[in-house]
């Protein structure tokens, strides 16, 4: 056997047992999904009817717009936030950012569940918030559970502090001297941020959106603990479909929509990575 | 004819300190016109620190700098008339070169026709006309240093600050970019403050170089009254080649060029053996042995044809300065 062949065999093996898991866990049933998603509940004969269901029914339609509506507005808060926090951390050379730098991280560590009831004995009516009113004589209630405001709030409880991660390690790349260079030839504050950090930490940005915006749409804790009964956000009406209802051809659909919604950010992200801007190339 | 000259920078008892307690204090510089002036020491010697304060990088602990008169320690960096040419090549990499060079004219809303006249010219200065579409990542890196010099230079800045912006060519390059530099310098008649800590770039480019140590500035010359006159055993060590003999009465600092060397002993000022012999090119360079000390000494092939190693030599010393024991 030549030596190459060997190599070969060798890598191979290494590679098959991961290659079948994928196989098996993943691809398998993801082809069995789509499949099913096709097939008439009764008779198994080809139908659009899963998927018309989810677009035509007033109920599902509230939720899918409900869904896009909460995930967009996480992500726009959420980047901008994270921005601003990255960029504090990234310019701001005080022990008050050095501890924020060190802390930020924190509510990653926080189980899911955990930080969710943390933030409901909070934000509901009977919460810490409501009884602090009540020392000065007022009865607040924000109104926050089984509504939107509340499931963004601890959205962006979760994905403020990963997006300002993954901005920071973009912005940590811009050398000092870039722009010690801009101020130096004239540019103010604004024009070294718009000319210089902005164009060369974009990429990094859009990534964290994509991260941002694909891990909420599917989210399930957050809405099942705090969401309303309707709208309700896909993750839960899945759930109902799949759980109460034993509608197995609809669940399949709507696996399947949430999957292309996921996919167009998928392909953002993959297209932000993978374009070459004209100054990256060699 | 020193007095008739405009002083164009003045760093009057300036101070900066770090929170660390490194820095520099109480430093006094005046720079004239159209002079080449280089801060000169080994790295953690404040010379950068002085540096960053003139171009407004660092605020100063207290004291003052002027240029043309007027004070600029209050100014943001963008407000002062300086210009920088940094250590690490600094072009923004996401503009070409043409962006590069027409950000700073842009923001000063110079018209886009001169700015195109500017950067045309500007391009032939530095060598590189032809690459205003390519982009930094494209260049090698004494060209991205020429442009970041002409990025600077378009500016027409009362004073270009150049923080050992060679150290990272190669030293043929490098050579080739001081006489450039120089070159530029004195076809434009500006004023040039260079960092560095290569003596042989100092000794090169200067008008005047200023010695630093710890903060310091150990000696203020012409090239060849640092060279020639060292104040300090910290300078005679710093600028070139230079043998510290061991004496009685105190220690005796002569160059490898300065000692004249003959066969046999008993003939100069001091007996010594030979060591090791090296063909330099035109020259060779003779180690020998007198005591403890091991003292350099460059000599004329002819005469180091005669000689082998272990054989007794008597040394002359030429020009030399004596510096009391410590």
């Amino acid at each position: 056997m030549s030596k190459r062949l060997k190599q070969n065999l060798a890598a191979y093996g290494m590679v098959i047992p991961a290659f079948l898991v994928v196989m098996l866990t993943v691809t398998y049933p993801i082809i069995s999904a789509v499949i099913q998603s096709f097939q008439d509940e009764k008779t198994g004969a080809f139908t659009l009817d899963n998927y018309a269901y989810f677009f035509t029914e007033p109920a599902q339609l509230k939720n899918l717009l409900f869904t896009l509506f909460v995930v967009f507005v996480t992500v726009a808060i959420a980047i901008v936030v994270a921005y601003l926090l990255a960029l504090y951390l990234r310019f701001t050379k005080s022990k008050i950012a050095k501890t924020i730098g060190t802390l930020y991280l924190v509510p990653r560590f926080v189980p899911a569940m955990c930080a969710v009831y943390a933030m409901i004995t909070i934000i509901r009516d009977s919460g810490l918030i409501n009884r602090i009113g009540l020392l000065f004589g007022m009865d607040i209630k924000l109104g926050m559970m089984y509504h939107a405001s509340g499931i963004i709030t601890m959205n962006l409880w979760f994905n403020i502090p990963f997006a300002a991660m993954m901005i920071t390690a973009g912005l940590g790349a811009i050398p000092d001297s870039i722009i010690e260079g801009a101020r130096d030839v004239g540019a103010g504050k604004f024009k070294t941020f718009t000319s210089m950090i902005l164009p060369l930490s974009i990429k990094d940005v859009i990534i964290a959106a994509t991260f941002v915006f694909m891990t909420n749409v599917g989210s399930f804790t957050t809405p099942y603990l705090m969401g309303g009964n309707s709208p309700k956000m896909l993750g839960i009406a899945l759930f109902d479909q799949f759980n109460k209802y034993l509608a197995y051809n609809r669940s399949a659909a709507l696996s399947v929509i949430m999957f292309l919604i996921c996919s167009v950010s998928a392909g953002v992200y993959i297209y932000t990575n993978l374009k070459e801007q004209d100054w990256e190339k060699q | 004819m020193m007095s008739d000259r405009k002083i164009k920078l003045q760093i009057k008892d300036m101070t900066k300190k770090y929170d660390n307690g490194d820095g520099v204090e109480h430093i006094n510089l005046d720079v004239y016109e159209g002079e080449i002036v280089t801060f000169l020491g080994p790295s953690g010697c404040g010379k950068s620190t002085i540096l960053r304060t003139i171009g407004g990088f660092l605020d100063v602990t207290s004291g003052d700098i002027t240029i043309d008169g007027k004070s600029i320690v209050a100014l943001p960096p963008e407000k002062r008339p300086t210009a920088m040419v940094f250590q690490s090549y600094n072009l923004w990499p996401h503009m070409t070169i043409y962006e590069n060079l027409a950000f700073g004219l842009k923001l000063r809303k110079v018209p886009k026709k001169t700015i195109d006249e500017d950067i045309k010219k500007m391009l032939a200065l530095v060598s590189m006309s032809g690459s205003e579409k390519k982009y930094p990542g494209q260049l090698s890196g004494g060209q991205q240093q020429r442009i970041a010099i002409a990025r600077s230079l378009l500016l027409k800045p009362s004073l270009l600050l150049l923080d050992e912006p060679f150290s990272a060519l190669d030293a043929k390059i490098r050579q080739q970019m001081r006489e450039e530099l120089k070159k530029i310098q004195s076809d434009l008649g500006i004023t040039v403050i260079f960092v560095t800590h290569d003596q042989e770039e100092a000794m090169a480019l200067s008008h005047c170089i200023v010695v630093m140590n710890k903060g310091k500035f150990d000696q203020i010359g012409t090239p060849a009254e640092i060279y020639d006159n060292p104040q300090t055993l910290h300078v005679a060590s710093f600028i070139g080649e230079m043998n510290f003999i061991k004496q009685a009465n105190g220690t005796i600092a002569v160059r490898p060029e300065d000692i004249v060397v003959e066969k046999g002993a008993g003939k100069g000022d001091l007996d010594a053996t030979v060591r090791t012999i090296m063909l330099m090119g035109h020259y060779v360079s003779l180690t020998v042995q007198h005591g403890d000390d091991v003292v350099k000494c460059f000599i004329d092939r002819d005469i180091s044809g005669q000689l082998k190693e272990n054989d007794a030599v008597s040394l002359k010393i030429g020009k030399h300065t004596t510096f009391p024991n410590t």
